[in-house]
């Protein structure tokens, strides 16, 4: 029972992982680190909440704690961060290629967003979420889903102005 | 999911949100799920069950505390139950007892307290002289008196 279970669980995290990851480091703004700690306690209890789930929607519920604990970290103080000796590794000069830049400005702009800016915003652009789910995923009324995803929106256009060009 | 597949369905957007929406697709990077993650993952789900132990045994032994703290104080219990006021009688007693007679006896009269004198009562005597003195707040029995001479003196 246990045995199939893991099985299950590790096919499920194998396959999503990498649309998880990206997910997680949307939701965090680019940070790497953060976006892997939010990833593993996400994926920490959906292992407890797996037999409840597995049969249903195991990606909903992971995508739902991952935006709502995304959504409240500007609360938290800590993050559970310890000095190191050596820095973690940057990013090396010269391999910016146009994906990868596109990428570190919609991150950097996304940083620029409150938390929960962020979270509707990623969950309705990204996710392809309607309000009414967006609103469900952040458990908060629709009206207010929808006031954050547009503002969000409104101060990305302002930030990505000259990476989004209008489209006519 | 293919980058932007629902995008059209969903109403209202404009150019700008749809080429945010192909953005955020399109700058997925694949991420392999590596021997590390998956034992860093373990260690969370044995760290997360630790610690759920704790917390169950823990709430045990407060529920286990509070349940024997409560027999404890319990005032019924069997080792405290101390006699307590005799139980109340009927109301219509078959052999009522001197104590709870309340016309006395010409006989019997009620007694007094020590040292004073079984003097007249207010109530006995309605028309007291202006001699009968009482506190100056007034006597603590509900019947008013009539008013004296030397009460209406001193105002």
């Amino acid at each position: 029972m246990e045995q199939a279970r893991a099985g299950e669980y590790d096919a499920f995290v194998a396959a999503r992982w990498s649309v998880l990851c990206h997910l997680a480091r949307l939701l965090t703004g680019g940070d790497r680190h953060r976006a892997e700690d939010l990833l593993q306690e996400a994926l920490v209890k959906l292992w407890f909440a797996w037999p409840r789930v597995a049969d249903e929607a195991p990606e909903a519920y992971v995508r739902t704690v991952l935006a709502r604990a995304a959504a409240r970290s500007a609360r938290r103080r800590w993050w559970g961060e310890r000095p190191v000796e050596e820095l973690p590794e940057v990013a090396a000069a010269g391999d910016l290629s146009a994906t990868v830049a596109e990428r570190s400005r919609l991150e950097a702009a996304l940083a620029r967003l409150t938390p929960r800016q962020r979270a509707a915003v990623v969950l309705r652009y990204y996710q392809d979420l309607p309000d009414r789910q967006v609103a469900q995923t952040l458990g908060c009324p629709v009206g207010t889903a929808r006031s954050h995803a547009a503002r969000g929106v409104a101060r990305l256009r302002q930030l990505l102005s000259d990476v989004i060009e209008p489209v006519g | 999911m293919e980058p932007g597949s629902q995008v059209d369905e969903i109403d209202g957007q404009d150019g700008f949100e749809r080429r945010l929406a192909t953005l955020m697709h399109g700058t997925l990077e694949p991420t392999p799920f590596e021997p590390r993650h998956r034992e860093r993952l373990r260690a969370g789900v044995r760290t997360r069950r630790r610690v759920r132990a704790v917390y169950r045994a823990a709430g045990s032994a407060a529920v286990m505390a509070g349940l024997g703290l409560g027999l404890f104080l319990w005032p019924h219990g069997p080792t405290e139950n101390p006699p307590g006021a005799p139980l109340p009688r009927p109301a219509t007693s078959p052999a009522p007892g001197p104590s709870v007679s309340r016309t006395p006896s010409p006989a019997t009269p009620p007694p007094n307290p020590p040292g004073t004198s079984p003097g007249p009562t207010p109530t006995d005597r309605p028309s007291s002289t202006p001699t009968t003195s009482y506190p100056p707040g007034g006597p603590a029995t509900s019947v008013a008196p009539p008013p004296t001479t030397t009460m209406s003196a001193h105002r």
